[in-house]
């Protein structure tokens, strides 16, 4: 008999989804094999060179503060640092890093075979083994078996994936890697479904062929920092541009002819793709009277020769790439390295992932990144950090972890991944966090230090020192608060001078800065010898005056937090000995009692019912609740 | 995903009694169905053709007997008041046989209808909309013709039509606002803060309009108040009395939130009006006077118009100052009233300092019609005459409206001042909120229209 080797979880896939998922599940302690078919693929980046921006930014700040990799990797690894948004306001404010593609896979990679607890192994997965309707183990295309209690799966765009190149079409995965087969099959077999999605990628071309006096430059800010919290003040002095270069009516008119060549005029490709990287067929086919489209040239590293070109996407066949990239002013000239194309690959069914991760399909199974219908490297480390902690605390017979939606983008992207329904794979964006004014950029510590702290992935040091710098922000707040001063005849003058109005009773130093045009630095002038200890950090600054200056907002917003927070609380599917259930009409017993939502706020958020019947539901539920449920308020938000 | 409910229902439209005909509605998937096993139809013309008058009988199918000769008319969906397929049938208005036809409906695939389901079916199937159900609502118990015309106004969908166009045009700010912010880099022109803050200003002030209207509105649909302001036994309940009497339109007897005020409806012209007896007014002696005068301001604060009653019998004392002082601050049309003019007079003519006075003898009755010709003027000449503005909210429509102007007067003052992330929420709460006046939606799927309206991408 031959002996099989048994690992407590079991991650298949190594990029950004299981790269995360395998990380966390080893440092909280588990017997961790990572399985990939290519183990010098490690944390590819198959697609863009950028890592961060609005909503995407916010979710590797939080994952650095829960306790994640990419936070750290992106910020020793990036060509470029920038921030986005500032003039636009403090939540959607965000970073957003060029990195070096290749130095980010080496040193993921090192960190993994650094790692304790971590065993990786390079195999083609091409089988599921359950036993007692359980996951126990897979086995690979050579025949070899590995057993295991929790199974991540992070396949990534592999799955049965297909090239498409204007008619040409073969199976291949990413970057001419070998498509994953088999896996699907035996998914399907276990009652999990799939749906095809497909998604595109640029072509890249050689630097030394663009003429980058007709673009654009687009350089970094020096003093941006870094993802992670012990990088926040991290100065990037060395940099390498972007540019910007722009498809006119000429470029509009190329894409035009060759249309007919474009895989979504030829129907041999699934229609369903991201909506926010459109091919640039579909931009022309959808806006025909824009005819200027922006191409954002980004070099792929330190010494990498080519340069992605951010707007082109599209999977028509290379003369027509040739001749669109050619239209472009500074790219006449412009040598393709690789051409762009077009990939279909299967993901899961939508509505069959808890916000833990696990399948409702089947037991012990995990899933995350592109497999659950999502797109981006941010979002899939996302959710495998999720994956990851979730298998590594189940097996230690912990309860389950998931972030609010009040709390985090992390906790947006799962809750909504959870229950998202539309055909269209899903990207995170400020758009979708109605509490954004709360999950900011520089609040991410003070919303989630505690849950990395607690889960086991922040050791007692990091701890501490985050703490002391949290702390030291909210005790600044208190005490400007607790300040309350008469302005003297001096700061009454300075105020005038200052444009912001005289002032004539007694007030709070917070009072004071709250006013427009009013700084930390100018309420320190003012006060002069009443205060002894100031802030100094400009993060620290930033991060108060945030916090004073618009209150009223995240006042009006922690009230609905606070009705969230509660739906969240009452998890579902509720136990059948449930005695509330049975006084409710069958139609919602059956609702609470079946596993299509994690909380009520999922069946809240999804309108399955109406507002007499939540109103009755919430009577049910209060009789034993402990919660203040307050008003029926609930209800209208 | 709201749940239409998908059964059939019946009830009878005309109130119970004697009458000469009485209605029957029957709504639903299977109204044809449940017809067709009790309805014989007298003519040659299939059953049921959409939109079409039958004369026939209804018959119990048990014991084939006819309940009675009826008319039925189809219509067919979604072109009936519900959206689903419907019949009416007109049956004789004697109370046994509609309860009998109704029986026989109910028994045979019906079910008897909850209290205004078929206007919640009408408002489910996108018939008509909050501000229409609405109006429906105070139609049917529209006790003045005032009343009733508002209704219908209602029903015409104009203020939903306002409501609507208000909220798509915020909705355009928000999308442009919500591309930006998502989408930094993508090309989308930068937001005019200023033409944004003089747009949004402008919506405002015609909102706000709206949302007077709709307070208007509230005041003729509930009766305009109308309160009776004098220092006690200056007369007021007399008055009051003999102005309920001579009308003879007593409709109800409600006794206010108080003992100390008292409300009571008449009608004046096509107005239904709610007169409210107050308590008086002095200065206050101990604490459950204060009490009493604060209610009377209240009730002063919600009155539509006032009526200070004098004693002219007697000289003018700190209360009746009081009182005067009070019709002033109030900011509402208020006529002036000399009562016991009957009696010598020792209240002088200066003490009115100019104002039309209303000569009256509540005890001997002259003067009143005098009084009643006044106040009718002072209705029709405060503009709500005009019922073509005045807008009916049910109450929680009300709050949402207030909400709405709330956030959007944050957004208006906030826009070239305020981060767009912040004008962002504030509009994005005034979209919401104006979504549940209408009833349009409540769901705001911005991003979506982002991506229909921009192109999207890199």
């Amino acid at each position: 008999m031959k002996e099989i080797k048994h690992h407590q979880v079991i991650v298949v896939g190594a990029g950004h989804a299981g790269c995360e998922a395998a990380l966390a599940s080893a440092r909280l302690g588990a017997d961790t094999l990572l399985l990939t078919m290519n183990l010098s693929t490690i944390a590819l980046m198959p697609c863009n060179p950028s890592i961060g921006g609005p909503g995407k930014g916010h979710l590797v700040r939080e994952i650095g503060v829960l306790g994640g990799e990419m936070a750290a990797c992106i910020d020793e690894t990036c060509i470029q640092m920038k921030w986005l948004n500032t003039s636009k306001g403090p939540a959607v404010r965000s970073r957003r890093a060029q990195a070096d593609k290749y130095l980010y896979r080496q040193r993921m990679t090192q960190t993994l075979f650094n790692s304790p607890n971590l065993t990786l192994r390079q195999g083609h997965v091409t089988e599921i083994l359950v036993r007692n309707g359980c996951v126990a183990g897979v086995k690979l295309e050579t025949g070899l078996q590995f057993e295991c209690d929790r199974l991540v799966v992070t396949s990534g765009t592999y799955l049965n994936s297909r090239i498409i190149l204007g008619r040409e079409t073969w199976p291949g995965g990413p970057q001419n890697q070998s498509p994953a087969i088999g896996l699907s099959d035996s998914l399907e077999k276990y009652g999990v479904p799939l749906r095809r999605l497909q998604t595109a990628t640029p072509p890249r071309v050689l630097k030394s062929s663009v003429d980058f006096t007709k673009l654009a430059e687009l350089p970094g800010d020096p003093d941006a920092g870094g993802f992670l919290w012990e990088n926040r003040l991290r100065r990037y002095d060395r940099q390498i541009s972007c540019f910007l270069a722009f498809a006119d009516a000429e470029s509009v008119e190329a894409v035009r002819r060759n249309l007919s060549e474009s895989p979504l005029m030829l129907g041999n490709i699934t229609n369903v793709g991201p909506k926010h990287c459109p091919s640039i067929d579909r931009k022309i086919m959808r806006f025909p009277d824009q005819l200027k489209h922006q191409i954002f040239v980004e070099p792929e590293g330190w010494e990498s020769q080519e340069l992605y070109l951010q707007g082109l996407t599209t999977g028509m066949p290379p003369a027509a790439q040739r001749e669109i990239v050619r239209s472009v002013k500074g790219l006449e000239n412009a040598v393709i390295m690789r051409y762009g194309y077009a990939i279909e690959y299967d993901a899961l069914a939508p509505g069959l992932i808890r916000k833990t991760m696990e399948s409702r399909a089947l037991k012990g199974l995990y899933t995350a990144g592109q497999l659950n219908g999502t797109s981006g490297y941010e979002e899939a480390a996302a959710q495998g950090l999720i994956a990851g902690i979730n298998a590594a605390l189940s097996i230690k017979g912990r309860s389950p972890y998931w972030p609010s939606r009040t709390s985090s983008y992390m906790g947006v992207l799962v809750d909504d991944l959870s229950i998202w329904q539309k055909p269209e794979p899903y990207r995170i964006t400020p758009g979708h966090a109605e509490f954004r004014l709360t999950l900011r950029d520089d609040s991410a510590e003070r919303r989630l230090m505690r849950e990395g702290y607690g889960i086991g992935l922040v050791d007692e040091e990091r701890f501490r020192k985050i703490n002391e710098w949290t702390t030291r922000i909210e005790d600044e707040l208190a005490s400007l608060d607790g300040l309350s001063l008469f302005p003297s005849g001096e700061m009454r003058e300075k105020l005038v001078s200052s444009g912001t109005g005289d002032l004539k009773k007694r007030v709070s130093a917070c009072e004071i800065l709250q006013r427009p045009g009013i700084s930390y630095q100018d309420v320190r002038n003012l006060l002069g010898e009443e205060k002894k200890e100031w802030l100094s950090a400009a993060d620290e600054i930033y991060s108060l005056e945030t916090e004073i200056k618009y209150r009223g907002y995240f006042e009006r917003e922690s009230e609905k937090i606070a009705r969230t927070k509660f739906l969240e609380s009452i998890r579902l599917p509720l136990s059948v000995v449930d005695t509330r259930v049975s006084s409710l009409a069958p139609h919602i017993a059956e609702l609470l009692l079946s596993d299509q939502f994690d909380d009520l706020n999922q069946l809240v958020r999804k309108n399955c019912l109406s507002r007499s019947e939540l109103a009755i539901l919430f009577t049910v539920l209060r009789q034993d609740s402990e919660e203040a449920v307050g008003d029926p308020e609930v209800l209208n938000d | 995903m709201s749940k239409v409910r998908t059964d059939t229902i019946a009830a009878v439209a005309t109130p119970p009694g004697r009458s000469a005909i009485g209605l029957i509605r029957v709504s639903g998937p299977a109204t044809f169905e449940v017809l067709k096993k009790i309805f014989k139809t007298g003519g040659k013309k299939t059953f049921p053709l959409p939109h079409c008058v039958y004369y026939g009988s209804i018959i119990e199918p048990g014991s084939g007997l006819t309940a009675d000769k009826v008319l039925v008319t189809t219509f067919v969906a979604p072109h009936s008041y519900t959206g689903e397929n419907l019949v009416e049938i007109s049956t004789h208005g004697n109370m046994v046989v509609v309860s009998k036809v109704l029986q026989i409906i109910l028994l045979n695939g019906a079910r008897g209808a909850e209290a205004g389901e078929f206007t919640r079916r009408a408002f489910l199937n996108g018939k008509m909309d909050l501000l229409e159900v609405e109006a429906v609502s105070q139609l049917l118990s529209a006790g003045s013709m005032s009343q009733a015309r508002l209704a219908l106004n209602q029903l015409d969908g104009l203020p939903s039509h306002f409501v609507s166009r208000v909220r798509s045009r915020l909705l355009d700010h928000l999308v442009q606002l919500e591309a930006s912010l998502n989408f930094p880099e993508d090309a989308i022109e930068a937001i005019d803060e200023h033409l944004l803050a003089r747009d949004l200003k402008k919506i405002l002030a015609e909102l706000q309009i709206f949302a007077d209207n709709a307070r208007n509105g509230s005041m003729v649909a509930g009766g305009l108040k109308v309160a009776l302001l004098g220092r006690p036994n200056s007369g007021k309940s007399s008055i009051m009395n003999y102005m309920l009497g001579r009308e003879r339109a007593i409709v109800t007897e409600v006794a206010g939130t108080t003992r100390d005020t008292l409300e009571e409806s008449l009608m004046i012209g096509n107005y239904s009006i709610k007169l409210i007896d107050t308590a008086g007014l002095r200065e206050p002696g101990d604490r459950i006077e204060a009490i009493g005068i604060e209610r009377t301001r209240r009730a002063v604060d919600e009155a539509f118009a006032l009526i200070g009653v004098f004693d002219g019998a007697d000289s003018p004392d700190g209360d009746d100052r009081l009182v005067m002082a009070e019709l002033e601050r109030a900011g509402k049309p208020f006529l002036v009233v000399r009562n016991k003019a009957d009696l010598a007079q020792r209240l002088p003519d200066a003490f009115f300092e100019g104002k039309q006075q209303i000569v009256v003898s509540a005890l001997k009755g002259y003067g009143l019609d005098q009084l009643v010709a006044d106040l009718r003027r002072v209705i029709e000449e405060s503009g709500l005459a005009e019922y073509e503005d005045l807008v009916l909210l049910g109450a929680q429509q009300s709050t949402a409206l207030e909400k709405a102007l709330t956030a959007l007067a944050r957004a208006s003052a906030g826009a070239g001042q305020m981060y767009q992330d912040m004008l962002a929420i504030d509009l994005e709460e005034a979209v919401r909120e104006l979504g549940r006046v209408n009833g349009e939606t409540v769901d705001v799927n911005t991003l979506d229209l982002v991506f229909e309206r921009f192109c999207i991408g890199k």
